[in-house]
């Protein structure tokens, strides 16, 4: 009997979204990455094209995990505030994404520091999911 | 001075096993996410490897027969025709991933995606194949995967702590995300221990005309060629678990991983990442394309060398003929190879198995080794990896769909 | 000799030091009052195959029939032609007159010679 049950409840297991602090950690690291691809292009030490189309994924990334994240969003977080902490993290990326095309390299550090806040405050969103687990 | 430049044989093997798109981006990930511990499977593989490549470069210098011949005279045709089932359709998964990296990494030079690059990229490892001889290829894809040492040279220059990356040697269970530190460490010793490596090794050094007087250098180069890829694996681990970890980046894509370098490096880091995965996975895809036309060719008694004229071995250049060029189609179409990287891993630990088991037998018969059979620590390697590749086999894939 | 051995899956060699494939299989004679001896080495793939499974080996001949060199029998060749059994199996025959190397033939005239570079098969 227990030889049947082992395979549904593997898939079982399998099938299962992933938790709030999974789906957090994927939204804290795109975030990360998009602030260390516009790093990395304000050293001019990565092509432009790169920057462009990482920060492009980064912006893909971020709609998808935050999308799974608050169709049931954790007790933890206020859900109306972190969708336009979401939104705004996002417009900074595609700024960014726009800016590095134009080859506007000064006018790409406003947004990319805009990010950075953005992703302390997310961070904090993120702390707070683990420490209520 | 022949002897030495053997060496060659070592790293082309080894860059094809560890510094592969595959065991890149395990690394990456697994520094990423558990800083320094998981240096214990990258280790642990390593020695084992060496073990495996070793007595795989002894059968072929002792007896003139490759692991893959060996295997079929002692074992029959059923036996190998399962072997082939599995190996098939794991060098057919790690190829797409192997010509994947190539176009990924032009990828991040050009700006053009990868899909576009899937078809040239495969014609030139195609003709390398079929115009270059086997000396060439060793050569070649060895000086070019030089270029991997700037993985140590990022390592060292972001000041680890090394008591730290000491303690990563030592199997130790993380606090929280078992089961990916569970899959992340299956993969790693997949990525290590692949069975193509010691086909690879054994048809080389039939090409390369071994005898019974390199046994001993048989040593120093399977020593020396493992060692050196599993070195500058642990490198990337080191270097992900410095670049990644504080940011809470997860490497689960090339172009977060090509950034590997850029705080180290920050001049030449991103385009030495780029040009170390090019020919990186350049050479693995030339020994993998290699390793599938040799098993082919050696189990069912073809003619065979990557040093004659195709049409001289019509059937060995038509196995890797059609291997490449059907494996880049999934490119074309856009299949994301580190998706298709991470899925071969848990196949080729779930068919380990078939392919360590014979080595317990080959290397003990006589009338294969005579006094060169193995002695008593080479036969607890064995021993113990197949005891391993049986647990691997059972926990590949359940792991993969649950910490994958 | 043990025949399992010594002598099945073996590798084949021809007069001229040419790899001719490996033994597939090996045909009996097994009379009412003498020794079983063996009479005919096999090289081919419904042979092979048919160490599998049978069914794959009507499977394997019913598609040599209709594809490359069109070879649905296995290639015997006489044990009389067999100078030394060792590290590989010496037969005193040349392999392209036996119908051991059909299919690589086939494959170097009709496909790999057409491919630039691929050389041809005849040239020395």
């Amino acid at each position: 009997m227990k030889r049947f049950l082992a395979v549904p409840l593997l898939l079982a297991v399998a099938c299962k979204p992933p938790t709030p602090a999974e789906q957090m950690d994927t939204i804290v690291s795109w975030i990360a990455t998009a602030r260390m691809a516009g790093d990395a292009s304000l050293r001019r030490t990565t092509p432009d094209k790169y920057t462009r189309q990482t920060l492009e994924l980064s912006d893909r990334m971020l709609l998808q995990s935050g999308s799974e994240l608050l169709k049931s969003p954790p007790p933890a977080i206020d859900s109306a505030d972190f969708a336009k902490v979401l939104i705004r993290t996002r417009f900074q990326i595609k700024e960014m994404a726009r800016l590095v095309e134009q080859k506007a390299a000064p006018e790409f550090r406003q947004p990319w520091d805009s990010l950075g806040i953005y992703e302390k405050i997310v961070k904090q969103a993120s702390d707070r999911i683990d420490s209520s687990r | 001075m022949k002897k030495i430049l053997q060496l060659s044989l070592g790293i082309i093997t080894s860059v094809g096993g560890f510094l592969e798109i595959g065991s890149v981006t395990t690394s990456a990930q697994a520094g990423a996410q558990f800083g320094y511990q998981l240096l214990w499977p990258l280790l642990f593989g390593t020695i084992c490897l060496v073990f495996l490549v070793e007595m795989s470069g002894r059968l072929a210098a002792v007896s003139k027969h490759t692991v893959v011949g060996a295997m079929r005279e002692r074992f029959g045709f059923p036996f190998f025709f399962v072997v082939s089932v599995g190996i098939t359709i794991v060098v057919f998964m790690v190829l797409i991933a192997e010509l994947g990296g190539i176009a990924f990494s032009l990828q991040m030079l050009t700006g053009i995606g990868f899909p576009w690059w899937a078809l040239p990229v495969s014609l030139v490892v195609w003709l390398l194949m079929w115009k270059g001889t086997f000396s060439l290829i060793e050569y070649g894809a060895s000086l070019l995967g030089l270029v991997t040492i700037s993985f140590a040279v990022a390592a060292f220059r972001l000041h680890p702590d090394w008591a730290a990356v000491a303690s990563g040697f030592l199997p130790s269970m993380p606090h929280s995300d078992k089961a990916r530190y569970g899959f992340l460490t299956v993969s790693i010793l997949g990525a290590t221990i692949s069975p193509y490596l010691m086909y690879f090794y054994s048809s080389g050094a039939i090409e390369e005309k071994w005898d019974r007087s390199y046994v001993v250098m048989n040593r120093i180069i399977a020593g020396f060629g493992m060692f050196f890829g599993g070195f500058l694996a642990m490198a990337v681990l080191i270097a992900a678990a410095l670049a990644f970890q504080p940011m809470g980046i997860q490497v689960n894509t090339f172009p977060q991983a090509a950034l590997l370098m850029t705080t180290a490096l920050p001049k030449w880091g991103f385009y030495l990442f780029a040009l170390s995965m090019l020919f990186a996975c350049f050479g693995a895809a030339l020994e993998i394309s290699l390793a599938i036309a040799y098993f082919f060719a050696q189990g069912l008694g073809w003619n065979w060398s990557q040093n004659l004229e195709p049409s001289k071995n019509a059937r060995f250049a038509f196995v890797y003929t059609v291997i490449i060029i059907v494996a880049a189609i999934p490119l074309m179409f856009g299949v994301d190879p580190i998706k298709v990287t991470m899925m071969s891993m848990a196949l080729t630990s779930a068919t380990l198995p078939f392919a360590i088991i014979p080595f317990l037998f080959l290397m003990n018969d006589p009338i294969y080794l005579g006094k060169y059979r193995n002695g008593w620590l080479s036969n607890a390697v064995v021993a113990i990896v197949v005891l391993l590749s049986f647990v691997l086999a059972l926990i590949s894939v359940p792991l993969e769909i649950v910490g994958g | 000799m043990v025949l399992i051995r010594d002598v099945l899956d073996k590798k084949l060699i021809d007069r001229e030091d040419c790899d001719m494939g490996r033994v597939s299989g090996l045909l009996m004679h097994v009379g009412e009052n003498t020794q079983p001896r063996v009479t005919h080495i096999l090289i081919g793939g419904p042979t092979l195959w048919m160490r599998v499974n049978p069914f794959l080996g009507r499977i394997s001949k019913r598609l040599g029939r209709m594809w490359g060199p069109k070879r649905s029998e296995p290639v015997r060749i006489p044990w009389s032609r067999v100078e030394t059994v060792g590290r590989g199996i010496k037969l005193d025959v040349v392999a392209k007159e036996t119908g051991a190397l059909d299919w690589e033939l086939w494959l170097a005239k009709n496909v790999i010679e057409h491919i630039p570079g691929g050389g041809s098969e005849e040239e020395e």
